[in-house]
């Protein structure tokens, strides 16, 4: 007892004084070393030659204090260092293994790098301003029109404004389009048009110049600021601009500040309030009283403090006032919704950025699944290594630790790989990324990513460590020292194997389901119509401005004649609000004849002003009437073009021809309501979502609704790329002030309203392809690993009389086994998670058999393979060579 | 016990026999075994101490600085009870192999 005492104790001491251990082990040693060397001295050798081999048979003096040190308990870092350090040398005499190992991790690390890259931009990182978190838009809910986030009035801004406590301020913004004329070449840019504290609500300063102040609602010219991008680019940078005027198409604007570099705004897709705003002008006075047309986006500064559940208690006071104050929102029932901008922006593509960081979690573990199985076959080989370590003093806890160490050096340079890999991978998801992701802003290797990595990197270390621990710290270490070479496993080192690649299986094919469904969906997305043609269809954007509607309706048709004398060119349109374009919806009420008055402003449509080739350019379906011809003059009756949506909306089982209704028309710079008489009924047309069904279409003639911004339509027989220089030149020729943009196939918008589910159906499908590749390699090594093990039993079985298809059969069914095992735990798996997927699937069910069915004989298929050369091997064998080993 | 790792124990065995004698630095724990078994066992430097410092830890031995028979500081390792119990066990366990062992090859 008081033996034991005393050696706790000493372990104890020693631990706090390791110099004091060392320089004792050192004396000891010296004296043993100078005993023996006057030892040899006195059999006669000369001082130099006794000292020598005295050093000599002393074996390596370091050797022996490192392991002294050892038990007497060195420090944690002296022995760490030493591990690492032999870990080094034990990787680099197997480069081949580690390279093997290193490139899983890279594999499995690189992806997790790319996405967290994405999910931390667009859902960790705070935005770009001040306090963010206290930012927060405030949405109108117009209950009766079932338009829930719908923007507000300019008086109910104003009242809002005078009367908030909780938030700090409340701003306004709208984004349309203008063109900045002069001596250089006319562009046409998006301008927002603000309330005077949009910016300071932000927390945005300009770089140059001045924010917005009262004046300047009231100075006879309009100031603007510009972005830094367009000040740079078309007028050089020029800080002197400031002050000055710049002439636009709609008279001049006073610069009176500029962005700095890094500004940038992120709104929700559906607020149509893009993050490339060049030119930033204010509202007109006359705005805040405005209490009819629903335009402006609200964005609202917290006090710092409140809450957003604080700011909702404002807002629905500030509604209340607001239904008491104007009939409309009155007969609407009006709610005002406060969402964080942050949670706002990140809405739509949240739940797929949370699939695709799970999936490439998933494709890590399936990493750490097979690392962890090549470590354990590794620790096989070098059981003789490992249990001359313990005889030589090694505890099994400082064993367990060098594997472990070995396994994190391996994943630390996993990781380093990975980290290249994942800045490539990044570059790519860059290029394919969706529009709603584009607006996260700067996506980009952050410090932040770096210490993810190689917290990834050392988490995986310990987990694919962690299974040749288990298994080296199960068996007798000197048993197998004795079997002088032979490798030995029990059966519990083969289940271990077994049950890692059954689990990477299991995975594997959750992340097939995943990306099967996504990729079903896609191709469904593919197979649907637009409701148009978008092939052989090239479309632009002009916005022919400061006209009566009368002049601009004829400016609009010559152009047309001239695009249509173009060679080749098939027919022409130009419509106000292009399929998929991110311009500001037009949307309204409409109120069919004999409707009761409180039954009134219950509908709501999409409308458009087209000019009458339109609908044939674009390849609409027009079911019922007539299209709008060159007689539909804004002089003439007014007609309208209704889709089937909306028809069936309002006139269900009835035809909508020759109905009338009060809609709304544009006119002269101003919105008013006329009675209209549908002259056509078109099937309809996908506008802001091919997944989602969207909102009844009104189509008004442009001479009737001559809107400033008009998107051209041009079918052609060939590429219509080709046409881009010749439609810019005939619009020179006949006036040369305007500006063309977004030139672009409409291709390129329907391919855009699939980029989300592209985009999830790309990564899901990699992910998906790496997993099967490691879960068939997986498979192999331990099949080809166990049939070396059986070499003995299959020659005493071919001996016995089996023949080569037995043994054939005898292998294939082991890989099979594990393929169905692993099969029954991830079908499962799969049906309790893809529930989760269901809101970004497309005409799929998330329980899908074809999918279902088809990735489990993909599954079943790989193993097979991965099994074929083992077993063909154990069935060539000779069975006397077998049992002669 | 002494299933697991013979080439261990022998080894811890012989040393504690060796101590039985007295306290005894390393130097003269290596000559002992060397001079006592006729030169067959020369006692590695390198098994020595680990073995040394291992049943310290153990308890098997003690140790502590004195002054060796030239008057120079050297470390003195001596037997404890434990040790002792250790010593009787292994050596019966050795002795009953050995002729069991012995039996066979004289047979042979």
């Amino acid at each position: 007892m008081f033996w034991w005492l005393r050696a706790c104790l000493l372990r104890i001491y020693s631990t706090f004084t390791r110099r004091s251990t060392e320089i004792e082990i050192e004396e000891e040693f010296a004296f043993h070393l100078d005993m023996r060397t006057s030892e040899y001295i006195d059999s006669g050798l000369s001082a130099g030659e006794a000292e020598r081999i005295a050093a000599r048979r002393f074996g390596s003096l370091l050797r022996t204090s490192e392991a002294g040190r050892e038990i007497r308990r060195g420090t944690a870092l002296d022995r760490l260092v030493q591990d690492v350090r032999y870990g080094v040398r034990a990787l680099l005499r197997e480069r081949g293994f580690a390279l093997l190992v290193a490139t899983i991790m890279m594999l499995g690390i690189g992806a997790n790098t790319a996405i967290f890259s994405v999910v931390y931009s667009a859902l960790l990182r705070p935005l770009p301003y001040p306090r963010p978190q206290q930012l927060a838009l405030i949405w109108s809910n117009l209950q009766k029109m079932g338009a829930p986030r719908a923007p507000a009035t300019g008086a109910a801004l104003q009242q809002i404004r005078d009367g908030c406590r909780v938030f700090e301020d409340v701003a306004g913004i709208w984004v349309g389009s203008g063109t900045f004329t002069g001596d250089q070449e006319p562009e046409q840019v998006k301008v927002a048009l603000v309330s005077t504290n949009f910016f300071s609500v932000l927390g945005v300063k300009p770089s140059l110049g001045r924010d917005f102040n009262r004046q300047d609602e009231s100075a006879g010219e309009r100031s603007v600021i510009l972005s830094n991008g367009i000040w740079r680019r078309r007028y050089g940078g020029d800080p002197n601009i400031v002050g000055k005027t710049v002439p636009a198409d709609e008279g001049a604007f006073r610069v009176i500040g500029i962005l700095p570099t890094d500004f940038a705004l992120t709104f929700p897709p559906d607020s149509n309030v893009p993050s490339d705003i060049q030119a930033w002008t204010l509202f007109d006075r006359s705005v805040y009283t405005d209490s009819s047309t629903y335009y402006i986006r609200l964005l609202g500064r917290l006090r710092p403090a409140a809450t957003i559940e604080q700011g909702q208690q404002e807002a629905d006071s500030m509604a209340e006032r607001l239904r008491s104050l104007f009939p409309d929102y009155r007969n609407e029932n009006l709610q005002l919704q406060v969402v964080q901008l942050h949670r706002d922006v990140v809405s739509d593509i949240k739940p797929a950025l949370v699939v695709l960081f799970f999936g490439a979690g998933l494709v890590l573990l399936i990493c750490c699944f097979n690392v962890a199985n090549l470590l354990l076959a590794r620790a096989n080989t070098r059981y003789r290594e490992i249990a001359l370590r313990v005889v030589l003093g090694a505890s099994k806890w400082r064993v367990a630790r060098q594997l472990m160490i070995e396994s994190m050096l391996i994943c630390c340079v996993g990781g380093g790989l990975g980290l290249g890999l994942g800045w490539a991978g990044l570059k790519l998801l860059m290029r394919i990324r969706p529009a709603s992701l584009a607006r996260v802003g700067r996506i980009d290797l952050d410090p932040v990513i770096l210490v993810f990595v190689v917290v990834v990197s050392i988490g995986s270390g310990l987990l694919a460590g962690m299974a040749p621990v288990l298994e080296t710290g199960r068996s007798n270490l000197i048993e197998s020292l004795r079997e002088s070479g032979r490798v030995s496993t029990g059966p519990s080192r083969n289940r271990m194997r077994r049950l890692l690649i059954a689990a990477e299986i299991a995975l594997g094919f959750v992340l097939l389901i995943g990306s099967g469904l996504m990729i079903r969906s896609l191709m469904q997305l593919h197979t649907i119509s637009p409701g148009f043609d978008p092939d052989h269809v090239l479309t632009f954007e002009i916005s022919p401005r400061g006209w009566q509607s009368v002049e601009r309706a004829a400016f609009v048709d010559q152009y047309e004649q001239r695009l249509l004398s173009l060679p080749g060119v098939e027919s022409v349109g130009a419509i106000s609000h292009l399929p998929f374009d991110d311009y500001p919806n037009w949307y309204s009420p409409y109120a069919p004849e004999g409707v009761a008055e409180d039954e009134k402003r219950n509908l709501l449509a999409d409308y458009r002003a087209t000019t009458p080739g339109y609908l044939q350019a674009i390849g609409a379906r027009l079911l019922e009437g007539r299209g709008f011809s060159s007689m539909d003059l804004k002089s003439s009756r007014s007609v309208v073009i209704v889709d089937d949506v909306m028809a069936n909306v309002t006139w269900p089982g009835q035809s909508a021809l020759g109905k009338r209704l009060d809609i709304e028309q544009y006119l002269d710079g101003s919105f008013v309501h006329a009675w209209a008489e549908v002259v056509g009924v078109v099937a309809h047309i996908k506008s802001h979502s091919l997944l989602r069904p969207g909102r009844g279409q009104i189509y008004i003639p442009y001479q009737q609704s001559s809107r400033e911004h008009l998107s051209f339509v041009v079918r052609t027989g060939g590429d219509p790329a080709m046409l881009a220089g010749q439609v810019r030149y005939e619009l020179n020729q006949l006036d040369n002030t305007l500006a063309l943009s977004k030139l672009r196939p409409m291709q390129e918008y329907v391919a855009m309203a699939m980029g989300p589910t592209r985009f999830i159906a790309i990564l899901a499908g990699i992910f998906a392809a790496l997993s099967l590749v490691l879960a068939t390699v997986g498979v192999y090594g331990v099949v080809s690993y166990s049939v070396g093990q059986r070499k003995h039993e299959i020659g005493v079985r071919m001996a016995l009389g089996a023949s080569s298809a037995d043994i054939l059969r005898v292998v294939l069914m082991e890989g099979l086994a594990l393929a169905v095992f692993g099969l029954a735990v991830g079908v499962a798996a799969s049906l309790s998670l893809s529930g989760y997927l269901a809101d970004l699937l497309f005409g799929v069910k998330p329980v899908d058999p074809l999918t279902y069915s088809i990735m489990a004989i993909a599954v079943a298929m790989a193993a097979l393979v991965a099994c074929w050369r083992p077993a063909h091997k154990a069935a060539a064998g000779r069975p006397m060579d077998a049992l002669r080993q | 016990m002494a299933k697991i790792d013979l080439m261990q124990g022998t080894l811890d065995m012989l040393i504690l026999k060796t101590l039985t004698g007295g306290a005894m630095h390393g130097y003269a724990i290596a000559r002992a075994i060397q001079e006592r078994t006729d030169d067959a066992l020369q006692l590695e430097e390198g098994t020595l101490y680990p073995a040394l410092y291992r049943m310290e830890r153990k308890g098997w031995i003690a140790s502590k600085w004195g002054r060796s028979e030239n008057n120079r500081k050297a470390r003195y390792y001596r037997l404890t009870a434990p040790g002792r119990k250790q010593l009787n066990a292994e050596s019966e366990a050795w002795i009953s192999l050995s002729e069991a062992i012995s039996k066979i090859m004289q047979t042979a």
